[in-house]
């Protein structure tokens, strides 16, 4: 009886040292990848109800269906890092305009990590939702690229270029026109006077 | 039972201290172990033989030519691994990595004594890109333009076939060659659909039987020669298409293409000729062709001249922008006055298909498969028909501005 015990015991023990080692390992593992990158979803909703959020006024670019040209609308968006503020904007991008402007961005899209190089190179790195879409001529693409570009180089002046990846890897192009390989400085001529 | 517990708590201490200190101390141990890696990778293209070097890191380094080799040396204080793919190269038979007491080095062990290399570097992430090409003893009289160095015709031909100035390729256009070579790309092909209309058309198809169609109108000119890039429905990949243009030495190169929008009421016909999606370095470059194109052999030295020779590997088409603006309005007026569609007139945009191409070349938007009625439009015979005539005709007046009197 007892050495049945003794033995379950020790295989407990074992299992359990195991399971603590699983578990050092993602951790330690994440804990390295965190500190390059911005926390996923930090922006909204895990702010506190207490404290009181500081929100801040940013400006998105959007189609417009009647001149084809980008238009301003306002938002407001919790004060944070220029990373999480940063995926906010792409984020308020894909989610769409509040008014009857067109996101250019397939709404399925996600943003799966945003990280600012020292030159003011922001990464925006989307999940490959963003190419699926039947509208990718030559026009379909610019407006995707170009309403990320602007609405991120206008809000912060740290940011100077643009560069997109798709699942992490650098991609030709969305969907065989506009090239992606090199970063993009914004270009406001798109946008509507 | 009492010494059962004691031991479980001993434990479940035990297990809170390896969960917890333990890790902070493998992380430590990470970080300091870290060494940073050199990429290497050899490619061969067109008679040039391109050595890769990316790492993590910015590095510091020097280049040194020896008899058969080049030697890469690498000041860093961190250690250095280097990772390599396999690889098979006519120039570079081995590359290897040293440390010599100052610096590591990225040893590159040439097939022959006579070669020459260029090189260009990026940082975040480092970059290193050197291009090793055979030295030739002979002139090249095929690739060298008149009005280039004759010095420097024989050991760099890639850098005198693009860096051309605009009045001298002009003048190329008639002196060098009897008939000239037109290279019309039809867009996207085999999965790569392009966009899609909605009643079921895809972009492929219309670009395909749009460049059929003006391949033969060209070809019933009698006057040039055309290539296609692709003829079936098999995708071709985009720098494959420039690439395509350039080893049939094009004078010009035109993309065929339809729109797509996500906007409903998106219509209308427009071209387009390549703009920069200019980075700081990128309009630097572009304007120093700009400022010396007249004069290269002049002022230019030979180390920038080196230097010169990369930009043109993956921006051929950055010395031709003026002819293709040219290009691009001859033909946007011929398609206001044939198509009977909106103009939405003449645009610049950072297109992939038009970046390697080293002659004059567009991208033409017959109109929007995305709206329902150009998508019949664009598949009619007729419509399709239409485009190639004024595609050709804007073509014929842009070639006649260089033919002789």
């Amino acid at each position: 009886m007892k050495t049945k015990k003794k033995k379950l015991t020790i295989f407990l023990v074992l299992l359990i040292v195991l399971l603590v080692l699983v578990l050092v390992f993602f951790f330690g593992n994440r804990k390295e990848k965190i500190k390059h990158l911005s926390r996923p979803g930090g922006t909204v909703q895990t702010a506190k109800p207490a404290k009181e959020i500081q929100m801040k006024k940013i400006t998105l670019f959007f189609l417009s269906e009647n001149d084809g040209l980008l238009h301003p609308e306002e938002r407001e968006i919790p004060v944070s890092s220029l990373n999480d503020e940063a995926r906010a904007v792409v984020e308020e991008l894909i989610k769409g305009s509040k008014s009857t402007l067109i996101s250019s961005i397939p709404e399925s899209t996600r943003v799966r990590q945003v990280f600012v190089t020292d030159d003011g190179t922001i990464y925006v790195d989307l999940s490959r939702n963003v190419l699926e879409a039947n509208f990718y001529g030559s026009s379909g693409e610019m407006a995707v690229v170009y309403s990320i570009v602007n609405s991120l180089a206008y809000n912060f002046k740290a940011i100077k270029k643009v560069s997109l990846l798709v699942e992490g890897n650098e991609k030709e192009t969305l969907g065989g026109h506009i090239d992606l390989s090199r970063p993009f400085l914004p270009d406001y001529s798109l946008v509507a006077r | 039972m009492d010494k059962f517990f004691r031991g479980l708590i001993i434990i479940v201490v035990g297990l809170w201290i390896i969960g917890n200190v333990f890790p902070s101390f493998l992380l430590a141990q990470k970080v300091k172990k870290s060494v940073p890696t050199v990429r290497v990778s050899v490619g061969e293209e067109n008679g040039v033989t391109r050595l890769r070097i990316t790492s993590e890191v910015n590095l510091n380094y020097s280049l040194k030519k020896s008899s058969n080799s080049l030697e890469i040396s690498f000041k860093t204080s961190s250690g250095l691994k280097l990772e390599k793919r396999t690889f098979s190269s006519r120039l570079i038979k081995s590359v290897d990595l040293a440390k010599s007491p100052e610096a590591y080095l990225l040893v590159a062990k040439t097939a022959t004594e006579s070669f020459t290399f260029s090189y260009s570097a990026r940082k975040n992430p480092f970059e290193l890109i050197i291009d090793f090409k055979l030295k030739e003893e002979k002139k090249v009289p095929a690739e060298s333009p008149s009005s280039s160095a004759p010095g420097k015709a024989g050991s760099q031909p890639v850098a005198l076939q693009t860096p051309t100035p605009t009045e001298a390729s002009g003048q190329n256009l008639t002196t060098k060659k009897s008939v000239k070579t037109i290279v019309i790309d039809a867009g996207h092909g085999g999965i790569e659909t392009g966009a899609k209309g909605n009643f079921g058309a895809l972009e492929k198809d219309i670009t395909l039987a749009i460049a059929r169609k003006l391949k033969e109108e060209i070809e019933g000119g009698l006057k040039y020669r055309v290539v296609l890039t692709r003829e079936a429905d098999v995708v071709v990949p985009l720098d494959r298409r420039a690439a395509i243009a350039n080893n049939n030495k094009a004078d010009v190169f035109i993309s065929i293409h339809a729109n797509g929008s996500r906007r409903v009421n998106a219509r209308g016909s427009e071209t387009y000729f390549l703009s920069l999606n200019a980075t700081d370095e990128e309009a630097r470059r572009l304007a120093y062709f700009e400022n010396n194109s007249g004069e290269l052999e002049n002022r230019v030295t030979e180390k920038d001249f080196d230097d010169l020779k990369l930009i043109l590997w993956d921006m051929a088409q950055s010395a031709y922008l003026k002819q293709s603006s040219q290009l691009a309005e001859f033909v946007q007026t011929e398609l206001n006055e044939l198509l009977n569609t909106k103009n939405r007139g003449i645009k610049q945009a950072p297109f992939k298909v038009l970046t390697g191409a080293a002659c004059p070349a567009i991208l033409v938007e017959v109109a929007f498969i995305t709206n329902p009625e150009e998508e019949k439009m664009l598949q009619s015979e007729e419509f399709q028909s239409k485009v190639a005539e004024a595609v050709y005709q804007g073509l014929s007046k842009f070639l006649q501005l260089y033919e002789k009197p």
